[in-house]
């Protein structure tokens, strides 16, 4: 079948990429998902048994059902499966790395050599291939070896230690620190691997292929690196401690808000949204600095009234006296979001049992050459209906 | 400037961007080796290079992660001769990048369509919260508010708690997949030779963080915050130790790791109860699980406990503050830690490369945070070719300002 608007691949970022994929984390999965959005063409080299992403959770119907992951990581992308200790299974690799550009793999170092995939051998083969390991704790060092899954990993980077910091911290103090939702760190490690791989392509042609070594701990370490950056300023943070000196989450009559007000301008506004209360006049508080110190009792004030009012209403006006301010919105609410649909943000997909899902598409717009999804999610060993590979080259 | 062998050398940028999340960017496409030419004004100062009040920072910072590597020169871009210095310097770049509100660069004179004349290929990036189109595109916000806007901040939390505030992690999230957008449009170019144009909402970043929900919420399915559980894996968690406030986080995936762990902590003759014989009855009885989980490791040291965990193959990591991660010899050997020396700064770390190349060395951190222009003898006088006396002149006439 072919793509409606088969013809206009060509124009997407990434055309003519190819990319081969051996999956079973988020993180080079979200590599991989990253890449074939952006106009790559990306094979997924699965065992025969399939990826275990097929079956991470959620699953769609709960226990049973494909996985809603695997729908939103897989999107696009083509599938050949086989098993690379056997010699049939060495042949796909050995085809489908002979004409790709990027090579993404998550394979446990133990298990590399076995399967013919360790650095040296593809280096060897492969000399024009970028070549990108994802690990939790990268390629080398003494915990190459150790295994991380996402709530281990957003740990080991730091920024676990320092989640849930505002009103959760505030009320649960004593409870275990927090992993943010999903893979997240995980993502930074995807979305490293494809960055990286992106720039070793670029000087591929001048200086041909190249190994690197992606570590999720690595990236996630570097998204947070603010925390390192305090930690030489003299200030070792913790997440009891980390609270914005007054804003954060409130909880309003129907749901919670955020608000943060960073510039004086914002300051006289929310005064203004509060209906300039009394305890607000006082001269002493145009000054950011003594603001800070009395955070604690600006925030008594502001939570108190909240509580007074309704979320639409404390935003919308908010927003137009210039004070930021956001509603704590559900997965449903995004989805169905006017700011989303008006920006395109999600695409028809068709899922591994025949049902149809909107999945998020890309988190950018490319304003000259528009992106789109390049297929529907594939079956095991198979293309997805949509994704004929010569559209995507 | 030094001559760089990282894979990015040679790409310059007109790095127009405040804030977090767009300097980030363009500091991960420095570290990658692009030279990066950061726009900035005494008359408007940079966040980091004013006290951080609402963060509890009362004066300037001496370091800043996001603007090292970077080259600053200033301009005042509310006078128009700067804003024609500015087109000259996106007119030798190949990437200009953006972050202010939607609007104001149109209002500055600097929107793409403008540069676009100056530069026929140029690749433009706009960051911004809620993108540059669409009924939210005028609002304004910060870290937080994406995570609240984009889903992120409702699914993560505690299950019976209120949602929870995304951090500069938030911004920089925005700003990695930024810098990935830049690369892939510098590919595009480099094969078309035409101009894009990048639109990125730092909303939809924290929307993208939470694709497996949004999945479920198109079809209409309910998605519970799962806080710090997990619907396969079981024990699964962020447990007590021996020590006060020091938390070991540990996955377990299968049956085979579960009687590790129980092997582990002493305690085999559980290896075989039912309640906890499969994945399915581990997370039926998770309450119990975690209590026990609690009970058993409270008779740990955490390191020493993930230690042994790791041995036997079960995913285990303490809770680490930053000053266990500034003493890893794991994060030292990789290089991921970087010493920064400057000579107005004391030596501290700061992160490094974001991965580790085997052929293009030079990925990192080459230098620390500038001094408010303290490229613009080669920025105003190598590259534009202007003479001190020119560049006087716009000094005093607060043109370089």
């Amino acid at each position: 079948m072919q793509n409606q608007s088969s013809g206009e691949h060509g124009s997407l970022p990434l055309a003519g990429c190819r990319v081969v994929e051996r999956s079973r984390t988020a993180a080079a999965a979200y590599a991989g998902r990253l890449l074939a959005t952006l106009g790559a063409r990306v094979v997924m080299l699965e065992p025969e048994d399939g990826s275990p992403l097929r079956n991470a959770p959620p699953l769609v119907d709960g226990d049973t059902g494909p996985s809603a992951l695997f729908t939103y990581l897989a999107a696009g992308k083509s599938s050949v499966s086989g098993d690379l200790a056997s010699p049939e299974g060495r042949e796909h690799l050995a085809r489908e790395l002979s004409q790709a550009d990027i090579f993404i793999d998550d394979t446990p170092i133990a298990e590399r050599a076995a399967q013919g995939l360790d650095p040296e051998t593809i280096a060897e083969r492969y000399p024009a291939l970028v070549h990108v390991s994802v690990l939790p704790f990268g390629a080398t060092g003494p915990k190459a070896g150790w295994h991380g899954e996402e709530s281990n990993l957003i740990h080991a980077s730091g920024e676990g230690f320092l989640l849930p910091n505002g009103l959760s911290n505030e009320m649960f103090p004593d409870r275990p620190p927090l992993k943010i939702y999903g893979h997240f760190a995980e993502y930074q490690g995807g979305t490293v691997a494809a960055l990286s791989a992106l720039s070793a392509w670029w000087v591929a042609s001048s200086m041909g292929g190249q190994y690197i070594d992606v570590s999720v701990q690595d990236a996630m370490l570097l998204c947070g690196a603010f925390a390192l950056q305090r930690l030489g300023d003299g200030s070792l943070e913790h997440r009891a401690g980390r609270s914005f000196r007054y804003g954060g989450v409130f909880e309003a009559q129907d749901g919670f808000i955020e608000l943060l007000t960073l510039e004086d301008r914002q300051w006289r506004g929310l005064v203004e949204l509060l209906g300039n209360p009394e305890w607000a006049q006082d001269e002493a508080l145009q000054d950011s600095l003594e603001r800070s110190r009395r955070g604690g009792e600006i925030n008594r004030h502001v939570r108190e009234w909240m509580a007074r009012h309704d979320v639409e209403t404390i935003v919308s006006k908010a927003q137009q006296l210039g004070v930021p301010a956001a509603k704590y919105r559900t997965p449903e609410e995004v989805v169905h979001g006017e700011q989303e649909r008006s920006r395109g943000l999600f695409a028809a997909c068709r899922m591994e049992d025949g049902r149809d899902v909107e999945v998020l598409l890309a988190p950018y717009r490319f304003h000259c050459s528009p992106l789109e999804l390049g297929g529907d999610v594939p079956l095991l060993g198979g293309e997805s209906s949509s994704s004929a590979g010569e559209n995507r080259s | 400037m030094t001559q760089v062998m990282a894979p990015l050398a040679g790409v310059r940028i007109a790095d127009f961007t405040i804030h977090a999340a767009g300097p980030f960017s363009t500091h991960v496409l420095s570290q990658l080796g692009a030279e990066c030419i950061k726009i900035e004004s005494k008359t408007r100062l940079d966040a980091f290079r004013k006290p951080h009040a609402v963060y509890g920072r009362m004066t300037a910072a001496t370091f800043d992660q996001v603007s090292a590597n970077k080259l600053s020169v200033r301009l005042n871009l509310k006078k128009p001769e700067a804003v024609d210095l500015a087109k000259r310097i996106v007119a030798i770049s190949d990437v200009a990048a953006e972050s202010f509100r939607p609007g104001v660069m149109k209002r500055l004179g600097l929107d793409f369509e403008t540069l676009r004349a100056v530069k026929n290929d140029l690749v433009m990036l706009s960051l911004s919260s809620s993108g540059q189109s669409g009924p939210d595109s005028h609002f304004a916000g910060y870290a937080p508010l994406f995570g609240a806007w984009g889903g992120l901040g409702w699914m993560s939390g505690y299950s019976d708690g209120p949602p929870v505030e995304m951090r500069h992690v938030m911004d920089h999230t925005a700003g990695f997949h930024a810098a990935l957008a830049l690369i892939a449009g510098l590919h595009q170019r480099r094969r078309t030779g035409k101009a894009q144009y990048i639109d990125l909402a730092a909303r939809e970043i924290a929307s993208a963080m939470i694709g497996d929900a949004l999945v479920m919420a198109s079809l209409g399915k309910d998605i519970a915050r799962p806080g710090n559980g997990d619907l396969h894996m079981a024990p699964h968690g962020v447990y007590t130790t021996v020590e006060d406030d020091r938390w070991l986080t540990v996955a377990v995936s299968n049956d085979q790791q579960w009687r590790a762990l129980v092997a582990t902590v002493g305690e085999e003759a559980l290896a075989d109860d039912p309640r906890f014989a499969t994945v399915a009855a581990r997370r039926q009885h998770q309450r119990e699980l975690d209590e026990l989980m609690n009970r058993w490791l409270a008779r740990f040291e955490a390191g020493d406990a993930a230690q042994r965990l790791q041995d036997v193959g079960v995913a285990a990591h303490v809770s680490w503050n930053m000053q266990d991660i500034a003493d890893d010899p794991h994060l030292h050997e990789r290089g991921t830690l970087a010493h920064v020396h400057d000579p107005a700064v004391p030596d501290r770390l700061a992160v490094g490369a974001p991965a580790r190349f085997s052929c293009t060395s030079d990925v990192g951190i080459r230098r620390a945070t500038p001094e408010l222009g303290q490229d613009e003898d080669y920025v105003f006088g190598e590259l534009l070719g202007l003479t001190r006396t020119q560049r006087t002149d716009l000094e005093e006439r607060e043109v370089i300002l």
